[in-house]
């Protein structure tokens, strides 16, 4: 087949549409699974803060076990477990709930490190104007460590994004499923791929310059932050 | 799952956990030294290997390494080139961690103070004898923990391999659990699998990590 009619179908307004509603699906799950993840991740570093031994332990064997895993088995091991339990999450609801498992544990040490970062005076200040230690969290440490906290986040975000990609695997209708969908019935996968890997890089890129804007106060930080820790 | 049956299961899952662990060899034998050209390309003066190099790792990395696998897997096909699972494994996920790597030496390289090259230079040190004996031996020993967790990830990438067929020890767990049906059984001894071959790894980081804070 000549190249041109392997570029055709790319071109096709139907199928441009079919593939946006794959990216339209990537992003609510991505953005859906971040939401979560922050949530969760921040229940886990307050658990792992605590002085409270049993819960400190449990929420920092959570967070180990699950870093130190494939996300791509984390994410099979929910499925099954969600379809063994007879939950009807659907496709979407197993994929997002697989990932938030996962992106809530490295959440968590995100969320840990934005809290320690903020001055222990901080704290002394608030609990001696009479707050609880609830209230000290909630409006004086994490306002404070949210803002810190942002720059890691966005690159948390574009991890989930190229990890949404796996829930093809168990059949979401996202966006690398649609293209392999699409080339299936065409036969042109290196256009297909390429096209898609394109949206992909679009996105992370736009974000992953979006996070180096946000933490170009504190670029020397970042940059010795780098040197420790690169989640790949 | 008996006792007399679970042993068979075993040394099938230790088939795949061998070839989980030769994949992550390879590809951390060819993604470190790629990785540390592309991250002196991108430290050198000279513009057309900075932009190389910088191209190079924003195109990787922000790209799903699942995606690169199924390029080389389904896509080299489409055009007549047929390149073996095991393979396209190993080149999908070096391309993709050879721009983490860059990351990092660059970053470790950019980070030795200037005066180290200036002394060097006096001394009669070429710009790349400079970069050889005195700039990069001090950038790779202060990012020695940050490829060391980027080698605990390529161990969990490898993980995308089984999509393809390949017979890594995530494959050889989807491959038990439809035999068997024991879904949780199967799938937790693959995370201990996985658990023993990273957390021994994660420690020898956090020494690492000690270590290189001690010095700093």
């Amino acid at each position: 087949m000549d190249f041109s009619a392997r570029l055709a179908p790319l071109l096709d307004a139907d199928i441009l549409r079919f593939l946006a509603g794959g990216l339209g699906l990537t992003l609510a799950v991505a953005l859906g699974t971040i939401v979560l993840s922050l949530l969760g991740g921040t229940v886990l570093a307050i658990g792992r803060l605590s002085s409270f031994r049993p819960v400190s332990l449990a929420a920092a064997g959570y967070i180990e076990t699950i870093r130190s895993l494939p996300s791509f088995l984390v994410l099979i091991y929910v499925y099954f477990a969600v379809y063994r339990a007879a939950l009807d999450l659907g496709t979407l609801g197993a994929v997002v709930l697989g990932l938030t498992v996962y992106h809530s544990a490295k959440t968590a040490e995100v969320v840990r490190a934005g809290i320690q970062s903020i001055d222990r005076g901080q704290v002394e200040a608030a609990r001696s104007l009479g707050l609880g230690f609830m209230q000290t969290l909630w409006s004086i440490v994490l306002p404070q460590a949210f803002r810190r906290m942002l720059p890691p986040l966005v690159s948390e975000l574009i991890l989930c994004i190229k990890n949404t990609s796996i829930g093809s695997i168990v059949g979401l209708n996202e966006l690398l499923r649609r293209g392999t969908i699409v080339y299936q019935q065409y036969f042109n996968p290196i256009e297909t791929l390429a096209l898609i890997a394109l949206v992909y890089w679009g996105l992370c890129f736009g974000l992953s310059v979006l996070a180096r804007r946000l933490e170009a106060t504190g670029a020397q930080q970042a940059e010795r932050a780098r040197l420790a820790t690169q989640e790949i | 799952m008996t006792g007399a049956q679970a042993w068979p299961s075993l040394s099938f899952l230790l088939e795949g956990f061998r070839l989980t662990i030769w994949l992550t060899f390879l590809c951390a034998a060819c993604s470190l030294p790629l990785g540390a050209v592309v991250g002196i390309a991108r430290s050198t003066p000279v513009l057309a290997l900075r932009a190389a190099g910088t191209a190079y790792v924003e195109f990787f990395r922000n790209v799903p390494p699942l995606i690169l696998l199924f390029f080389f897997y389904f896509g080299l096909p489409g055009v007549g080139v047929t390149v073996e699972g095991f393979t396209c494994g190993v080149i999908a996920l070096t391309l993709y961690t050879a721009a983490f790597v860059a990351e990092s030496v660059r970053a470790g390289i950019a980070a030795v103070d200037r005066g180290q090259v200036e002394a060097a230079r006096s001394l009669g040190f070429g710009y790349l004898g400079a970069l050889r004996y005195v700039v990069f031996p001090q950038a790779v020993a202060m990012v020695l923990p940050a490829l060391g967790n980027i080698t605990i990830g390529i161990v969990k990438n490898t993980a995308l391999v089984a999509t393809i067929g390949v017979a890594d020890l995530m494959h050889q767990g989807e491959v038990l659990e439809s035999r068997t049906f024991a879904t949780f059984s199967t799938f937790t001894t693959v995370a201990l699998f996985y658990l023993a071959l990273i957390i021994p790894m994660s420690l020898g980081v956090n020494a690492l990590d000690r270590r290189r804070r001690r010095m700093a």
